[in-house]
């Protein structure tokens, strides 16, 4: 029995040795006159529909660039390669090697959730390869000091909310205010940073619980937080946590001042469809919106929205102009190696449909560019800016009406 | 005071709905002794085909359920001829390795979904899907009580069709001894068909009844499953009463631990009860119903 | 002496393997055959030979796991540590859930283990003060190479396999497998059935932490979600073994191997299609090859060793 299973072992080790060398070659093959980007996004699995969205959004970027001839940097072509991560971060790992050992690729891009962009950065560091993130937002990934690891279109989690404060302090000034935060990565994280900011404000937190995503029925919690009665609610959840959450406040006929999300749920389309008019007057803090004033930002989302039939959202614009942020360092660098492509990074200064984006070490960050945010909020049907003013779209709603005055 | 009584109604009225969904997997487990982790999987599947009748049809998800019964129905059936059957009567080592194909279907059977409909998060609102009604001060919400009164009539007609119907007795005579029905002259691999049929169409009428208050999305199949299980557990392999208890005394378990200890918590509350149960009272509820 | 100079072959060429893969790349795929054949291997203790089947085994991998990352976290103690405390933790733990589970049986165990696995997910995503949540615990390497690895890795699954080994040829495989076969008949004969499950649970506990801590120092950043998850672990140590064959010695081995290149070739090649792929896979896998491979193997092997014995008897006669 041994000596046949040992036999079997033995073959299947010649296998690795055939499957692993096979998808060496290919790839080695073609090197020449290309210059490899590797790009790390969840296309299978549960994240899958922003990873391909993302996906889309790089691949709309790299087409505009190649007809504005942008692709090829000293006879040299970019590729970009895309690797699936499955959302799970060991093969986030594999993913990341992949690129780096076999296709040899000059950089790496991607990185949707918190925790496989912590890995894929943690490889990009030690092997000396840059990585620049498109979404993982956890504060951690640029806070260790790495140098090769480079955060422009994503904002660090407890930034989000920056433009919110200002609003705080001017039209909101709430006394009390309750929180409610999924569980994750990017849910904690945010409500730490609001959770310190209310204390330095002096604003009471009457309700602060967090919850499992993907709950049916959120009316235990809900009615346990209207027992408190906030002047506002913060909240942070995903998409579909989040329309639940603001249809079932509507059906308890729960009141406030003011409901403003935390980002991620409350400023996707999918969002105004699934939670119907409940979604009205519902603020958010946000990275992007289509109709924000920065060149470009229009254009993508009707683009996108032509070729795909479908809407994108800031995840899909932070994939655009990372490719922008991409093909424009390439062109700058003195040399295509990966040590060449850090420094030119490191020396960006571009205008995006995200803002302009510079790598700066401040606040403990390292090559973070410094966010802008938005605050915004849904009037008939439509996301407006309304915060800050200078850039506001529309006039806020402030104290919003109750459920039954409307 | 009004906390509590909105906490107890909607931990009510969900655990109806739960309980509608664990009563496919009750008959399944409690005919075939296996554990099925397709389950969440094949609610999945019906509500898809639910949404697919209200958006090209625009066939009311209530009616639309019983087309997605059907489908599933067969559906079923096949997996347990075609599949499940074959390990039935291979001799293995270890009988849980038809757990693990239940496993491979499911993960089959949510990437064609995915392939076909991608990733996106779907959603089907009808005219009541927001409405509510006002007891004092606490909201009763529309869809959940109709979904929960249909869950009831359902549970009521399975009842009646395992007890009255040869059919349904021979069905309990399976569960109850697999062998003495080979020797009575019960075609069981008919039998476990059928059971496993009817089994997908209550996964299929509980995912339809949830749809118009909830969403979909491939990977939701999971949340099912896992709910499915700790009610079979509760209310005893096999009883239609029991997991109709089991499905209350879940729901309401999760509303009072998520308003009394925290969201984040609820569902640890319901694994305790299940774990409890489990090693204290072997038999389910079933056993103290049954007397 | 065939059987021992197979077994030194295998053991020089797993020494020898970094050496000629030397891509990182590669050694990382290897590294990830490893990790999973030891996890496979001890799982199979438990749950092919005792017949025991646990659904919840990330319980003790995210022990494991999490107590290096703690010790770090807190405590500013170097993960490596985790190697000597992690696998304690997870044994000391499994004592009290051993006792209780085992008081049930079939798939009772399997799904009270399924609520224990959960749970510890769930605890340790929300006890935010102690595990960082969520957020999970992200360290610094200090060894970059993946040599040292991948032959920690190598001694990790040689450990499991040796404990196995040892256990199931002594008289306590023959009681795993008579509690296996038939739990009451063995009870009747005199052993004392929850004491030997729990022979195999704790070896099983141990080595699983033991991985789990290994696991934290090689991938540097862990959540309760990946470390604790029912999908990607409890139910993956089952598909590697059932995989390659249940109650073998080297069936989780031979199932891990081809669990992982299958699933890193299809993942590169085939795009969106291949978790679909890898599920249709699996099927037939368990349809097909229900004891798993090395588990099929031995009965054709049997099989052909009687039609050929039957062959040698008929050719004496004709002669």
């Amino acid at each position: 029995m041994k000596k046949i299973s040992s036999i079997v072992l033995a073959v299947i080790l010649v296998f690795t040795v055939m499957l692993t060398g096979g998808c060496g070659n290919s790839s080695k093959s073609s090197a020449a006159g290309e210059v490899k980007i590797g790009v790390i996004l969840p296309l299978t699995g549960s994240e899958a529909m922003f990873g391909t969205m993302e996906k889309n959004s790089f691949q709309l970027a790299y087409d505009e660039l190649k007809a504005a001839g942008k692709t090829s940097v000293g006879g040299k072509e970019i590729k970009l390669m895309f690797e699936d991560d499955q959302s799970k971060q060991d093969v986030a790992k594999s993913a990341a090697e992949k690129l780096i050992n076999q296709d040899k690729v000059a950089m790496l891009s991607g990185g949707y959730s918190s925790s496989c962009t912590k890995v894929i950065a943690g490889s990009a560091q030690t092997m000396g390869v840059p990585f620049l993130v498109v979404t993982g937002s956890a504060d951690d990934i640029t806070k260790q000091g790495w140098q090769w690891v480079f955060r422009g279109a994503a904002a660090p989690a407890s930034k989000y909310t920056e433009a919110l404060w200002d609003m705080m302090d001017k039209v909101i000034k709430p006394k009390t205010a309750a929180i409610i935060y999924e569980n994750t990565d990017f849910g904690t994280s945010s409500a730490k940073a609001f959770r310190t900011a209310c204390q330095k404000k002096g604003i009471n937190i009457v309700f602060d619980q967090s919850y499992e995503s993907g709950a049916i029925d959120f009316k235990p919690m809900l009615a346990n937080m209207g027992k408190s009665n906030p002047d506002i609610v913060f909240a942070v959840s995903y998409v579909m946590d989040a329309a639940m959450i603001v249809k079932q406040m509507k059906e308890l006929n729960l009141n406030t001042k003011l409901f403003i999300g935390g980002g991620a749920g409350y400023t996707m389309p999918e969002f105004k469809e699934n939670a119907g008019n409940a979604s009205d007057y519902v603020a958010s803090t946000t990275l992007w919106i289509p109709n924000v004033k920065w060149p470009g930002a229009k254009d993508y989302f009707t683009k996108y929205k032509e070729k795909y039939n479908k809407e994108p959202d800031y995840h899909g614009a932070q994939a655009y102009a990372t490719m922008y942020v991409i093909a424009d360092a390439m062109q700058r660098a003195k040399e295509l190696t990966p040590a060449g492509i850090q420094k030119s990074l490191k020396e960006t200064d571009l205008m995006t449909i995200m803002g302009p984006i510079k790598f700066e070490d401040w606040d403990g960050y390292t090559n973070q560019d410094k966010p802008n945010t938005y605050v915004v909020q849904w009037l008939k049907g439509n996301l407006q800016v309304i915060w800050p003013q200078d850039v506001s779209t529309a006039k806020y709603v402030f104290p919003v009406p109750k459920w039954n005055e409307r | 005071m009004h906390l509590l009584g909105q906490t107890l109604i909607s931990g009510f009225l969900l655990g109806g709905m739960y309980a509608l969904i664990a009563i496919g997997m009750t008959l399944i487990m409690g005919v075939m002794k296996i554990v099925n982790l397709a389950h969440g999987a094949l609610v999945m599947v019906g509500m898809y085909v639910t949404y697919i009748c209200f958006v090209l049809w625009h066939i009311n998800p209530y009616a639309g359920m019983f087309i997605s019964m059907l489908l599933l129905f067969v559906l079923g059936s096949l997996i347990q001829r075609y599949m499940i059957n074959r390990l039935v009567e291979v001799d293995s080592i270890l009988p849980e390795n038809q757990v693990l194909l239940t496993v491979g279907i499911s993960l089959v059977l949510t990437e064609v979904i995915r392939f076909i409909f991608k990733s996106d998060y779907l959603s089907v609102s009808t005219g009541f899907s927001g409405k509510t009604v006002f007891l004092g001060k606490m909201s009763v919400s529309v869809p959940m009580t109709i979904g929960f009164v249909i869950a009831m009539v359902f549970t009521y007609l399975l009842h009646l069709f395992l007890n009255r119907t040869d059919l349904g007795m021979t069905i309990r005579a399976t569960a109850q001894d697999r062998d003495a029905a080979v020797y009575m002259g019960v075609n069981v691999s008919r039998v476990t068909m059928i059971t496993f049929g009817l089994g997908s169409a209550f996964a299929a009428a509980g995912g339809s009844l949830l749809l118009p208050m909830f969403y979909l999305w491939p990977d939701i199949g999971h949340l099912f499953t896992a709910k499915a299980f700790i009610i079979t557990i509760l209310g005893g392999m096999g009883s239609t009463a029991g997991a109709l208890l089991g499905g209350l005394t879940l729901g309401i378990a999760e509303s009072l631990g998520a308003t009394y200890i925290s969201m984040g918590y609820k569902d640890v509350v319901g694994l305790v009860v299940f774990l409890l149960v489990l090693l204290f009272m072997p038999g389910g509820i079933k056993s103290l119903v049954k007397r | 002496m065939k059987k021992v100079l197979i077994n030194i072959t295998v053991a020089i060429v797993a020494i020898l393997l970094p050496l000629v893969f030397r891509a990182p790349y590669h050694q990382h795929i290897l590294i990830t055959i490893l990790i999973w054949a030891a996890l496979g291997t001890a799982w199979n203790l438990l749950g092919g030979y005792a017949g025991q089947v646990s659904f919840g085994h990330a319980a003790f991998f995210g022990l494991g796991a999490y107590t290096a990352g703690i010790l770090a976290l807190h405590y500013n103690i170097s993960p490596w540590w985790g190697l000597l405390l992690g696998p304690l933790v997870s044994t000391l733990i499994s004592i009290p859930v051993g006792l209780i589970c085992f008081r049930l049986r079939g798939p009772y165990f399997a799904l009270a283990m399924l609520a224990l696995g959960e749970i510890f997910r769930l605890v340790f995503i929300n006890w935010v003060t102690f595990t960082n949540g969520a957020k999970g615990i992200m360290i610094i390497p200090k060894i970059t190479m993946k040599l040292p690895y991948y032959y920690m890795a190598l001694g990790l699954f040689f450990l499991s396999l040796t404990i196995t080994g040892l256990l199931i040829k002594s008289r306590f495989g023959y009681y795993f497998i008579s509690i296996r076969e038939d739990q009451d008949a063995a009870e009747s004969l005199g052993i004392p059935t929850t004491r030997y499950k729990l022979f195999a649970f704790l070896p099983s506990a141990f080595i699983t932490g033991l991985t789990g801590a290994f696991y934290m120092n090689y991938i540097a950043f862990i959540d309760p979600n990946v470390v604790f998850s029912l999908a990607n672990v409890s139910v993956m140590i089952i598909l590697v073994v059932m995989l390659g064959g249940v109650a073998t010695l080297w069936g989780p081995a031979v199932g891990a191997a081809i669990y992982i290149l299958l699933s890193e070739v299809f993942r590169t090649r085939m795009g969106a299609a291949s978790v679909l792929a890898f599920g249709i896979l699996v099927c037939l896998v368990i349809m097909f090859l229900p004891n798993g491979i090395v588990g099929e193997l031995d009965g054709l092997r049997k099989m052909a060793l009687r039609k050929m014995n039957g062959g040698e008897k008929s050719g004496l006669l004709r002669g």
